[in-house]
C-alpha cells in the first residue's frame, strides 16, 4: 500500500496542531494570574501560538488554504 | 565534575542581587522594545508585500504554482510546538526541575533545526522544481524568499541563542531566581513563532 506523502504530511500537521493547541492553552490557563510584564507579555504569546496552532490544523484540514486548481 | 567558584563575600553578594532586582525590569523593557523594533521591520515588509500583492494581475502572478499548504502546514506545527516546549522549559528552570528543563530547551533546539531544515527543503523544491527565484520571479519571488528568508534568519539566531542559554544554565550561570537570560530567550523564540502565524497566513493561505 502506497501513502500519499501530502496526506501523511495533512495527517501529522493536524494531530500535531490539535496537541500543541492545546497544551498551549493549558499553559495559558496555569499562567492567567501570574503577575509582572514578562507575564503578560507570555500570555499574549500563548494566545497567538494557540491561534497559530489553530490555523495550521484547519490549513492541514483543508478548511484554510484549499484553492481550487487552475484550469 | 565539580565546578570551581570564586569566593565571593556576603556584601559582595548582596551587591549583586541588589543590582539585579534593581536593573531586572529596565532589561526586560529593552528586550521588549527590541522585540517591538523587530515587530516594526516585519511589518513594514508585510505591508509593502500585501500592498503590491493586491496591485497587480492576481495572486500568485501566471506561471507559479501555489505553495505547498501540506508541507507548510507541517512545518508550522514544528515551529509553533517548539514554542510550547520552550515554555515549558522556562516554567520548569523555575520550579527548580533541570532535568526537565533540559529536556524542553533540547526539544526546543531540534525542532527550531527541524523548521529550518524544513525551509531549506522548501526553498530547494520551489528553485529547482517550480524555478522561482528572489531575483527571477518579479514580487512573488521577492517578497516570499525575502520575508521568510529574514524569518529564517531570526530563527536561525534564534537556535544559536537556546544552544548558548543552555550551555550558560549548565555551567551555572543562572539560578531558581535569577534566569533574566532565559526569560528573553524565551520571549523572542515566542516572538518567531507568533511572526509565523502571520506569514503563514498570509503566505499560504489567502
Amino acid at each position: 500500500m502506497q501513502i500519499d506523502i501530502a496526506v501523511l504530511e495533512r495527517v501529522v500537521a493536524i494531530v500535531g496542531g490539535i496537541l500543541v493547541a492545546i497544551v498551549s492553552a493549558i499553559a495559558l490557563k496555569n499562567d492567567w494570574k501570574t503577575p509582572g510584564m514578562d507575564n503578560q507579555v507570555f500570555k499574549i504569546m500563548l494566545a497567538l501560538l494557540c491561534l497559530g496552532a489553530v490555523i495550521a490544523t484547519l490549513a492541514g484540514v483543508g478548511v484554510l488554504g484549499n484553492f481550487p486548481a487552475k484550469a | 565534575m565539580a565546578v570551581a567558584t570564586l569566593p565571593h563575600g556576603a556584601a559582595h553578594d548582596e551587591g549583586v542581587d541588589r543590582l539585579y532586582d534593581e536593573t531586572r525590569s529596565l532589561r526586560l523593557q529593552g528586550f521588549l522594545l527590541f522585540l517591538i523594533s523587530d515587530c516594526v521591520l516585519f511589518s513594514s515588509f508585510i505591508f509593502a508585500y500585501l500592498y503590491m500583492r493586491n496591485s497587480g494581475q492576481g495572486w500568485p502572478p501566471p506561471g507559479i504554482s501555489r505553495l505547498d499548504v501540506a508541507f507548510a502546514s507541517l512545518n508550522s506545527v514544528v515551529l509553533f510546538g517548539s514554542g510550547a516546549t520552550m515554555h515549558y522549559a522556562l516554567e520548569n528552570w523555575k520550579h527548580n526541575n533541570f532535568g526537565r528543563y533540559a529536556f524542553f530547551m533540547i526539544s526546543t533546539i531540534i525542532l527550531g533545526a527541524m523548521f529550518l531544515s524544513g525551509q531549506a527543503y522548501e526553498y530547494t523544491n520551489l528553485y529547482f522544481k517550480e524555478h522561482v527565484s528572489w531575483a527571477g520571479s518579479g514580487i512573488f519571488g521577492a517578497s516570499f524568499f525575502t520575508l521568510t528568508g529574514m524569518h529564517g534568519f531570526h530563527v536561525s539566531v534564534g537556535v544559536l541563542y537556546l544552544i548558548i542559554l543552555f550551555l550558560q544554565s549548565i555551567h551555572g550561570v543562572y539560578t531558581k531566581d535569577k534566569y533574566f537570560g532565559l526569560t528573553a530567550g524565551t520571549l523572542y523564540w515566542h516572538f518567531v513563532d507568533v511572526i509565523w502565524v502571520v506569514l503563514f497566513s498570509i503566505f499560504y493561505l489567502i
